[in-house]
C-alpha cells in the first residue's frame, strides 16, 4: 500500500518538495489530534472551550488562508440559537467553522444549521423585483416597486380602510426588524399584524402568560441538564430542536433521568425515551388530567409549593377527580399502569421539567392544553427552579423576539396590550403625540347586530389572525368585524402553506387585490391560486445578511453580525421597511429616533439604534438592560460562560451575567441586571436573575364557601414564599410610584429618576409604574430592596378570565370518537377574534355526516429536520433538498395492508373538507400506530395532484416540491388565539 | 468462497429475524427504548450464522444501496478475489502453459502421418470463419484486459508506473465493456452455426477411449468434430453464456439486485473466465503449434484431404459422397 | 502515533443529518454524492436507533485490496485515501466495502460510474495540502489545517466522534459506564477487528 503523496509524487516528480513539506505538518498534526479528540468527545465543557483555542492557534500555524474573516451570527432555523461561525474572503462566505464557544450549540448544529452557508449562494433566491403581469412575471426596480405597491395601499385604504390590509410579519425578522414591523403597523393604523407565532405558540403564551405571568420557556435547554426527569409532549426535540437534544441527552446520561414521551408517534425523541407512551392525538387534557388523577389520589402533589404560590388549585383537584383510569384510558388509549408510572416518576423524581411543542399547542383546545401542563407543574412543584419548567421549545430563529416584540394582533411591543395607557406609553417612547396614532386607525361602522367602533375603540381591539386571514377575504363583509374584508397581503417572511383549509386559502388568494410577498424565495403564496395580476415579489436578504439581534427560545438575545451584503438585489428588511414609510407618509415621525447609516441601496436606520428605542421602552418585559454593546461584549466572550448555569465567569468582562441577558433583564444597561435565566426563581435575588410568579390579575378573588358565604382569597403570595434576601418577606403588588412611595422607597430614586417619573405622570404621579417609567427608577429601587418589580405573586390553577378557566377534555372538531363527542363536546358557537369560530356546528355536522366512517385515520402533521415552516427556503437549499425529496404520508403497515399500500408507492390522501385530496409517497412504518397517520408539513408546489412549478418565476422554483398537508387539515380554532386544529383529524387514504 | 452461497441469503431474512426478535407488541404496557435498543452484537451474532448477512435500516435519500449500514461479506468477496480467485486464475493459466510446453516438448507437433496430399477439402467456409474469428479476436483482448483486473497491479504496474498503468486499464475498461457485445453475437453465431455437428454421439466416446490421438498413435474415428473439439465448442458456448450473463449485470449493477449479487456475479465472471483461457490456450496451441495442418481450417478454411483423412475420416467419407473435395490443387484458386 | 478513526454512538444520534450537509458544505459534494449518511435500524420500533456512516477508515482496507490499480493509499494518520487521477471507475471497491462508503458520479451502466469518490476523513487527496486541484477533487483538507472532519465537529448532540482512536474510545467508553448502556461501536469490528470492552 502506498503511503500519502507517493502516487502523486510518482506523477508528478516532486518528491524532495512534497516531502519537506509534510513532515513537520505530520508531527504538528498528530499531536494535535491526541489533543482534539477530546474536542468531539466534549468530555467536558471547560476542558472542551480550552481545547477549542488551541486548536485555532495550531490551525493559525497550518492554515491555509489569509485575509479570512470570521463573523458570527445566529442560525437562522429554530429556535435553540446556534451561533454560526462564518468564514468571509473578499465578500464571500467561503466556509463555516464550529463555533466551539458558544454556550448553547458548542460548535454543534443540525442539517439545517449546518447547510446554511448554501442560503447566501443559493441561485434559487428572487433576484430582483418582480410583478405578475397578465400571469406573466415582469422584472421591475426597487422604485416602481416600492410606488406601485405603495399607490394601491393608499388606494385600498381610501376605499375599504387600514384593516383591510393584512401586514403578515415573520419569525425571522430581528428583533430590531420584527419592533420595526410592529411600528410600521402602528403607524399605518392597524392590529392586523402577526406572524408565526399564531401557528406555533401562541396558545402557549395565552396559557402560560395567564398561569405565572410571562408567556416564554422559564427555564433553558441548557438547564434540561439538571433535570432528573424530562417530560416531553407533542415535541420531537430530535427533528425540530436537534442542538438542544445534545443537552437533553447529556442530561439524561449524566443524572440517569428519566425521557418520558408522549406522543402519537414513535418519533427520533422517543426512540431515546425512557419510557415511551403512545396516545390518541387530541386527548392532551385528559392524559394531564389521567396523571394527576393518580398524584392528587397518592398525595404526591406538592403541598407547600401550592399554598405558598398557587390559587385556585382545589378547582383543578374537583375537575380531575372525573378523569379515572378507566376513563382516561378510554379516552386516551393509555393503560392505567403505565399512566401511574409516569405520574409518580413526574411527581416524585425531582427536578421534572415539562417540554412541549405543536403536538400540545395546534389544537382546538390549544389554550386548554397548555394551562393543563402548567397546572401539573405546579401541583408537582416543579416551576422556577434549576431543571425544572416549562420548556416550551419555539420554532424559529426568533419567534420569541418577534412575539415579544408585538408582531400580533393583540399586543404592542413587550405585552403592552393594546390599551390606551400601553399606546401612550409606546407613543411616548416614540416621540410622536398619542392622537397621531388614534387618526390612523379605521372607523368601524355598525353592522351584522354590532355597534360601531371608534377610531380609538378600533385602536384597541385585536385583530385579525394570520390563521384565518383567508376568511376575511371570503366571507360576507357584514361577518367580518371590521371596515371591510381584506383586501391585500403584505407577506414578510411568512410561508403560504402552514395553516390548515388551503383550498379556502385558495379562494382567498384570488380575492386580494394586492398581495406583496418580501422574501429571499418566492413563497406558496406566489405558487397557489390563479393570480394573473397585483402579485409582487421582492427580494429580502436572510438574516444572514442582516444585523441584529435575536432571542432563542430560552430569552437569551444573541447578536448577529452581517455576513455578507444581501446577495443579487436583494435588500435588508431596515431599508424596506424605511422606504415604504417614506412613501407612505410616515417615514420621518417613524425613524426619527434612529442614527441612519449607509446601507446598499441607501439610507437606512441601524439595528442598534433601533435596540436602543427598545432598550428606552422595553420595561414591562425587561428589554431595557439589552444595549447593543452588552450583546456584543456577550457574542465576543461567549467561551466565558458555564455550559450549565450560563453564568459568565469570575474575572472575565461578562462576570455574573448570564449568557444573552435572558429577559427579564431589569433596569438600564447601566445598572447591569444580570438577565433571569430561570424565572420565578425564589432561590436567588431578584437583582441576580430571581423573581417570583407575577401578579396579573388583582390582589384578591372572591370565593364561595359551601355555606354560601364568601371570602376572598389572596393572589399574592404566601407562607413566606419570596425571592432571595427580598426585604418584604410576604407576597407585594406590582410596583408603581404609589407603592415605593407606601413604603418610604421613594426617596432612593434620583432627581433624574423622579424629573422623568414626575414628567410621565403629570397629575397621577402615583400611577407610574415599573412598566411606564422611562427612567427605570422605580425597577431599579424595587430590585436594590431586594423586590421585583412586577410583584410577587401566585400563579393561577383557575383562570378564570380564560374560556376553560380549568380545562376540560373537549374531543377534537374532527373525532374518531364519535360515541365520545356527546360527552366531550367542542365549545358552543362563538364569535372570537373579529369572525365567527364555529367549534360545535361543525364538529356536530361531521358526526351527522358520518365523517369518522368515512375517514377512519387520525391525520396528525409535523416536522422533519431537513426542513423548516413552509419550507421553501429549505427545500431550495441542494444540500437539504437531497435528503427529503418527496412528500409522504406515515402509515401503519396494518392500514397500508388493508388497502394494498406498499411502501414507497403513491397513494391519495383524502381529507373530510373541500373533496380535498393530495397525492403523496406512503412510507409504511410502525412509527404511527394502527389508524393514525403522519404527514410532515413542510412541502408545497403541488396542489391536489397538480404540479405547481410553472407558477414560480423562472429558476425561483423550490428544487423539491410536494403536495402541503394542509390541503388536507380542517376547521377547528382555539377560542383564545384563533390557533389551528393542524395536529388532529380525519382522511382517508388510498393507493394511487 | 462458497460460490452458491452468494444468493441465498440477502437482507431481507436477517432483517425479518432481528425485527422479530426486538419488536414488543404494540398493547404492551411498559416500553423503554432505551432498554430495547437494538444492539450491534445482534448483527454480530447473525453475521456467525450466515456470512452474508446485511444490516439494513431507512434511508431517506433515494439510493438505495445507501440503507445497508454494514455488509461484512465484503470481506469474504475480497479473500476470494485477491485469494482464491488470484490461484486459480495463475494456476489455470500457468498451469496450461506449463502442461502445453511440456506436451510439445514431449509429443512434438504433430504431423499429418501420411503426409500432405496435395488436394484439399473445405472445412470451414467464409462465414463461419468469420464467426471465430470475431469470437476469437473479442476473447484474446478481453481474456487480456480482464487478466489485467487480476494481475495488472502485480505484474504491470511496477513496470510501467501508475499513470501509465491507469491509461491502461482504463482503455482495458472500455475494450472489455465494448467488446463484449460482439462477443457475445460471436457466441451466439457460434452455438447457431456448429450446434447440428457439435451433439455428442457413441463415437465420441471412442474418441475419448483412444485418446483422442493425442497420447499414442492412431487416429480416433471422427464425424466433422471430434469430441475433443466438441468440448471446446460448448465450452466456449457455455461458458461465454455465463460470461455474457455475468457480465451483463456488471455493466448493468442496477439490474442485478445488490452488492451481494454482484460479488457474485463477479465470481462466476472470474472463475469462468480464466477457465476459458486456460481451454482456449489449449485450443490454440493445438489449432497453430501444435497440429500440422490444423490451422488452414481456420486460416484458409480448405484442408488438407490426408489431415482431414487421419482428423475426421466420418466427415471426409460424407463430403467425398457429396462431392466437396477438390480434385486438383493447382486448379482451386486460393481463397 | 495517532490512528484515527470514526464512532458513532447510536445512543446519541438522532438522525438530525448535520453530519451529512456537514459534509456536503465543507466538502461542495455534488448531488448524488452521499460520502456520509444516517442509517435508522429498527425505524419505528421501540428501540430503532440510527447509525452515521462513512468510509470508516478501515484497517487493512478491503477497498484498497482489491482495487485493480491500487489508487488508494493510507496516511500517517491512517486515513484511507485515494488518487482519482488513478482510479478507473471499475466499482470494485464498493464491492469489497462493508459500509457502502464508495460513491460514483454517474449511474454505472456500461461500467460509466465515473471516478469514485468518498470520505476522505476531510483530509484531501494526493495534490498538494490546501491546493485548488485537492479541494476541487476531493473537497477540504481540515486535517492539515489541524482540524477534524467537520461532520463529527458539528454533530449535534456529539454522538459522532472523530480523532485518535484511542482517545474516542475512551470517550466512548467513559459514557457508557456513566449511563450504564451502548448499542456498541458501529463497524469498529468489521473495520477495525476490534471492540471497544467496557
Amino acid at each position: 500500500m502506498l503511503i500519502k503523496r507517493k502516487s502523486a509524487d510518482v506523477q508528478r516528480g516532486k518528491l524532495q518538495a512534497a516531502m519537506a513539506g509534510l513532515s513537520s505538518g505530520v508531527m504538528d498534526r498528530r499531536t494535535f489530534l491526541r489533543r482534539s479528540g477530546l474536542v468531539a468527545g466534549g468530555v467536558a465543557a471547560a476542558g472542551a472551550l480550552q481545547i477549542g483555542s488551541v486548536r485555532k492557534a495550531e490551525a493559525a500555524g497550518l492554515g491555509p488562508a489569509t485575509g479570512t474573516k470570521i463573523v458570527k451570527n445566529i442560525c437562522t432555523h429554530c429556535s435553540v440559537g446556534c451561533t454560526v461561525k462564518a468564514e468571509v474572503a473578499n465578500g464571500v462566505w467561503v466556509g463555516q467553522e464550529p463555533a466551539w464557544e458558544s454556550p448553547i450549540n458548542r460548535g454543534s448544529h443540525c442539517a439545517k444549521g449546518a447547510s446554511v452557508r448554501e442560503l447566501v449562494h443559493g441561485d434559487r433566491r428572487i433576484k430582483y423585483p418582480m410583478k405578475l403581469v397578465d400571469g406573466q412575471w415582469q422584472r421591475i426596480s426597487w422604485d416602481v416597486a416600492i410606488n406601485e405597491i405603495g399607490d394601491k395601499m393608499l388606494e385600498i385604504r381610501n376605499k375599504s380602510g387600514a384593516d383591510s390590509v393584512y401586514l403578515l410579519g415573520s419569525a425571522k425578522f430581528s428583533n430590531e426588524g420584527a419592533y420595526l414591523f410592529r411600528k410600521f403597523a402602528a403607524f399605518w393604523g392597524t392590529n392586523n399584524v402577526d406572524h408565526q407565532a399564531r401557528i406555533c405558540h401562541s396558545t402557549t403564551v395565552a396559557g402560560v402568560a395567564n398561569t405565572w405571568g410571562y408567556g416564554a420557556m422559564t427555564n433553558s435547554y441548557n438547564d434540561i441538564r439538571n433535570a432528573k426527569t424530562v417530560l416531553f409532549m407533542g415535541s420531537n426535540a430530535a427533528e425540530a430542536h436537534p442542538v438542544a437534544m445534545q443537552h437533553i441527552l447529556e442530561g439524561k446520561e449524566v443524572q440517569r433521568a428519566n425521557v418520558i414521551v408522549f406522543d402519537p408517534r414513535l418519533t427520533r425523541t422517543a426512540a431515546h425515551a425512557t419510557d415511551y407512551v403512545r396516545f390518541r392525538s387530541g386527548t392532551d387534557i385528559a392524559v394531564i388530567w389521567g396523571m394527576m388523577w393518580h398524584i392528587f389520589k397518592n398525595g404526591w402533589e406538592d403541598k407547600n409549593f401550592i399554598a405558598a404560590r398557587v390559587h385556585g388549585m382545589d378547582d383543578v383537584r374537583k375537575e380531575v377527580e372525573k378523569y379515572d383510569p378507566k376513563t382516561v384510558e378510554d379516552i386516551t388509549g393509555v393503560p392505567e399502569a403505565q399512566m401511574k408510572r409516569v405520574a409518580e416518576t413526574f411527581a416524585k423524581v425531582k427536578p421534572a421539567t415539562f417540554i412541549w411543542c405543536m403536538g400540545v399547542t395546534q389544537h382546538s383546545v390549544g389554550t386548554a392544553n397548555v394551562r393543563a401542563i402548567c397546572n401539573l407543574l405546579l401541583a408537582t412543584g416543579n416551576v422556577g427552579g434549576m431543571g425544572n419548567g416549562a420548556n416550551i421549545f419555539r420554532g424559529h430563529c426568533n419567534v420569541q423576539g418577534a412575539t415579544d416584540f408585538g408582531l400580533d394582533i393583540s399586543n404592542l411591543p413587550c405585552y403592552y396590550g393594546l390599551v390606551e395607557g400601553a399606546w401612550r406609553h409606546w407613543a411616548r417612547v416614540w416621540d410622536v403625540p398619542y392622537d397621531y396614532f388614534v387618526s390612523r386607525f379605521d372607523e368601524v361602522p355598525a353592522k351584522g347586530g354590532r355597534p360601531a367602533r371608534t377610531r380609538k375603540a378600533n385602536m384597541e381591539t385585536s385583530g385579525h389572525t394570520s390563521t384565518r386571514w383567508f376568511d376575511a377575504a371570503n366571507m360576507p363583509a357584514e361577518q367580518v368585524d371590521q371596515r371591510d374584508n381584506l383586501k391585500a397581503m403584505f407577506v414578510m417572511g411568512h410561508g403560504g402553506n402552514t395553516i390548515p383549509r388551503m383550498p379556502d386559502a385558495v379562494k382567498g388568494l384570488e380575492k386580494l387585490e394586492l398581495l406583496v410577498v418580501a422574501d429571499p424565495h418566492p413563497t406558496n403564496f406566489v405558487s397557489l391560486g390563479g393570480r394573473k395580476n397585483g402579485t409582487y415579489l421582492l427580494p429580502i436578504g436572510t438574516q444572514f445578511e442582516c444585523s441584529g439581534s435575536r432571542t432563542c427560545s430560552n430569552r437569551s438575545v444573541q447578536w448577529g453580525d452581517k455576513v455578507v451584503e444581501p446577495i443579487f438585489e436583494a435588500a435588508n428588511d431596515y431599508w424596506v421597511m424605511y422606504k415604504f414609510a417614506q412613501k407612505l407618509g410616515f417615514a420621518e415621525a417613524m425613524f426619527k429616533n434612529y442614527e441612519m447609516v449607509q446601507g446598499k441601496f441607501g439610507m437606512e436606520p441601524s439595528a442598534e439604534s433601533i435596540l436602543r428605542e427598545i432598550n428606552k421602552g422595553g420595561w414591562s418585559t425587561g428589554y431595557t438592560g439589552q444595549s447593543p454593546e452588552r450583546l456584543k461584549l456577550h457574542m465576543q466572550h461567549q467561551d466565558k460562560f458555564d455550559m450549565v448555569s450560563l453564568r459568565g465567569a469570575k474575572g472575565s468582562p461578562v462576570e455574573n451575567d448570564f449568557y444573552g441577558l435572558p429577559w427579564p433583564c431589569w433596569g438600564t444597561p447601566e445598572f447591569k441586571h444580570p438577565g433571569t435565566h430561570i424565572l420565578y426563581n425564589t432561590s436567588l435575588e431578584a437583582r441576580n436573575g430571581g423573581g417570583t410568579f407575577r401578579p396579573r390579575f388583582g390582589l384578591t378573588r372572591e370565593r364561595t364557601l359551601p355555606d354560601g358565604s364568601k371570602v376572598n382569597d389572596t393572589l399574592l403570595a404566601e407562607n413566606g414564599s419570596y425571592s432571595l434576601n427580598s426585604e418584604i418577606k410576604d407576597g407585594y403588588p406590582e410596583f408603581t410610584m404609589g407603592v415605593l412611595k407606601k413604603l418610604g422607597w421613594d426617596k432612593d430614586l434620583t432627581p433624574a429618576e423622579l424629573a422623568t417619573i414626575t414628567a410621565i405622570g403629570g397629575n397621577a404621579i402615583d400611577g407610574v409604574s415599573w412598566t411606564t417609567d422611562l427612567s427605570g427608577g422605580i425597577q431599579r429601587v424595587a430590585l436594590e430592596h431586594g423586590c421585583v418589580p412586577y410583584g410577587n405573586g401566585k400563579a393561577r390553577a383557575n383562570a378564570w378570565n380564560l374560556p376553560d378557566p380549568v380545562p376540560v377534555h373537549r374531543e377534537p372538531i374532527y373525532s374518531p370518537r364519535v360515541d365520545l363527542v356527546a360527552k366531550w363536546p367542542a365549545r358552543p358557537d362563538e364569535r372570537t377574534l373579529r369572525i365567527p369560530n364555529l367549534h360545535t356546528s361543525v364538529q356536530k355536522a361531521a358526526v351527522e355526516k358520518g365523517i369518522a366512517k368515512s375517514f377512519p385515520i387520525v391525520l396528525t402533521s409535523g416536522r422533519l429536520v431537513e426542513y423548516e415552516g413552509g419550507g421553501e427556503e429549505t427545500r431550495s437549499n441542494k444540500w437539504l433538498a437531497e435528503l427529503q425529496q418527496d412528500m409522504f404520508v406515515e402509515i401503519n403497515p396494518a392500514d397500508a395492508a388493508a388497502r394494498g399500500i406498499k411502501d414507497g408507492a403513491f397513494v391519495w390522501v383524502s381529507g373530510p373538507e373541500n373533496n380535498a385530496k393530495a397525492r403523496v409517497k406512503a412510507l409504511v412504518t410502525e412509527r404511527v400506530g394502527a389508524g393514525v397517520a403522519f404527514m410532515p408539513f413542510h412541502f408545497g408546489g403541488f396542489y391536489q395532484g397538480q404540479d405547481q412549478r410553472g407558477n414560480y418565476p423562472k429558476g425561483t422554483d423550490p428544487i423539491v416540491l410536494g403536495e402541503s398537508v394542509n390541503v388536507i387539515t380542517t376547521y377547528g380554532y382555539d377560542p383564545v388565539t384563533a390557533m389551528h386544529e393542524g395536529k388532529v383529524t380525519l382522511c382517508q387514504i388510498a393507493a394511487a | 468462497m462458497r460460490l452458491g452461497a452468494q444468493l441465498r441469503f440477502l437482507a431481507l431474512g436477517l432483517m425479518l429475524a432481528l425485527a422479530a426478535g426486538f419488536a414488543t407488541p404494540s398493547s404492551a404496557q411498559q416500553i423503554n427504548p432505551t432498554a430495547s435498543a437494538v444492539k450491534e452484537q445482534q448483527f454480530l451474532d447473525a453475521l456467525k450464522g450466515n456470512k452474508d448477512a446485511e444490516l439494513q435500516g431507512r434511508i431517506t435519500i433515494p439510493d438505495g444501496k445507501a440503507a445497508t449500514l454494514e455488509r461484512p461479506a465484503g470481506r469474504e468477496w475480497r479473500a476470494f478475489h485477491q485469494g482464491t480467485m488470484f490461484r486459480i486464475a495463475a494456476i489455470a493459466v500457468l498451469g496450461t502453459l506449463l502442461l502445453l510446453t511440456a506436451f510439445y516438448l514431449i509429443r512434438g507437433r504433430i504431423r499429418i502421418e501420411a503426409g500432405p496430399s496435395g488436394r484439399t477439402i473445405t472445412r470451414f467456409n467464409g462465414f463461419e470463419r468469420f464467426t471465430h474469428w470475431l469470437t476469437a479476436s473479442c476473447f484474446i483482448i478481453l481474456a487480456l484486459s480482464g487478466l489485467n483486473v487480476t494481475f495488472g497491479k502485480a505484474v504491470l504496474l511496477p513496470l510501467i508506473g501508475p499513470a501509465a498503468f491507469t491509461d491502461i486499464s482504463i482503455i482495458a475498461k472500455w475494450s472489455h465493456n465494448y467488446l463484449a457485445w460482439p462477443f457475445m453475437v460471436g457466441i451466439a453465431l457460434t452455438f447457431l452455426i456448429w450446434i447440428k455437428d457439435n451433439i455428442p454421439s457413441g463415437a465420441d466416446l471412442q474418441w475419448f477411449a483412444q485418446g483422442g490421438g493425442l497420447i499414442g498413435k492412431g487416429h480416433p474415428a471422427a464425424r466433422r468434430f471430434n469430441a475433443g473439439q466438441k468440448v471446446i465448442f460448448w465450452s466456449v458456448v457455455i461458458g461465454g453464456a455465463a460470461l455474457s450473463l455475468s457480465g451483463f449485470y456488471l455493466l448493468f449493477p442496477a439490474y442485478a439486485g445488490g452488492v451481494l449479487n454482484l460479488q457474485f456475479w463477479n465470481s462466476v465472471h472470474g472463475i469462468v473466465s480464466v477457465l476459458m483461457v486456460a481451454i482456449i490456450l489449449a485450443h490454440i496451441y493445438i489449432g497453430s503449434l501444435g497440429m500440422e495442418g490444423a490451422f488452414d481450417a481456420m486460416g484458409s478454411g480448405e484442408v488438407d484431404l490426408n489431415w482431414a483423412r487421419e482428423h475426421h475420416s466420418l466427415w471426409v467419407e460424407e463430403e467425398m459422397r457429396k462431392g466437396g473435395v477438390h480434385k486438383d490443387p493447382a486448379l482451386q484458386p486460393a481463397e | 502515533m495517532a490512528r484515527v478513526k470514526f464512532l458513532c454512538d447510536a445512543d446519541r444520534c438522532i438522525e438530525c443529518n448535520a453530519c451529512v450537509t456537514a459534509c456536503k458544505n465543507e466538502n461542495e459534494v455534488p448531488w448524488g454524492i452521499n460520502r456520509r449518511r444516517v442509517v435508522t435500524i429498527n425505524d419505528g420500533k421501540p428501540g430503532e436507533r440510527s447509525v452515521s456512516m462513512a468510509c470508516m477508515h478501515c484497517t487493512d482496507a478491503p477497498c484498497a485490496a482489491v482495487c485493480p490499480v491500487d489508487c488508494f493509499y493510507t496516511t500517517a494518520d491512517a486515513v484511507v485515501l485515494h488518487s482519482k487521477d488513478l482510479c478507473i471507475g471499475c466499482g470494485y471497491c464498493f464491492y469489497a466495502c462493508p459500509f457502502g462508503a464508495p460513491q460514483y458520479p454517474k449511474v454505472g451502466n456500461f461500467g460509466s460510474r465515473g471516478k469514485m469518490d468518498k470520505c476522505t476523513y476531510c483530509a484531501g487527496g494526493p495534490e498538494a495540502d490546501l491546493s485548488p486541484a485537492e479541494f476541487q477533487k476531493y473537497g477540504s483538507n481540515r486535517l492539515a489545517e489541524g482540524k477534524l472532519p467537520l461532520c463529527a465537529e458539528m454533530c449535534s448532540t456529539k454522538s459522532l466522534l472523530a480523532g485518535d482512536g484511542e482517545i474516542i474510545a475512551q470517550i466512548y467508553k467513559e459514557r457508557v459506564v456513566k449511563r450504564g448502556y451502548g448499542s456498541g461501536a458501529w463497524g469498529w469490528q468489521t473495520a477495525y477487528k476490534e471492540t471497544i470492552a467496557i
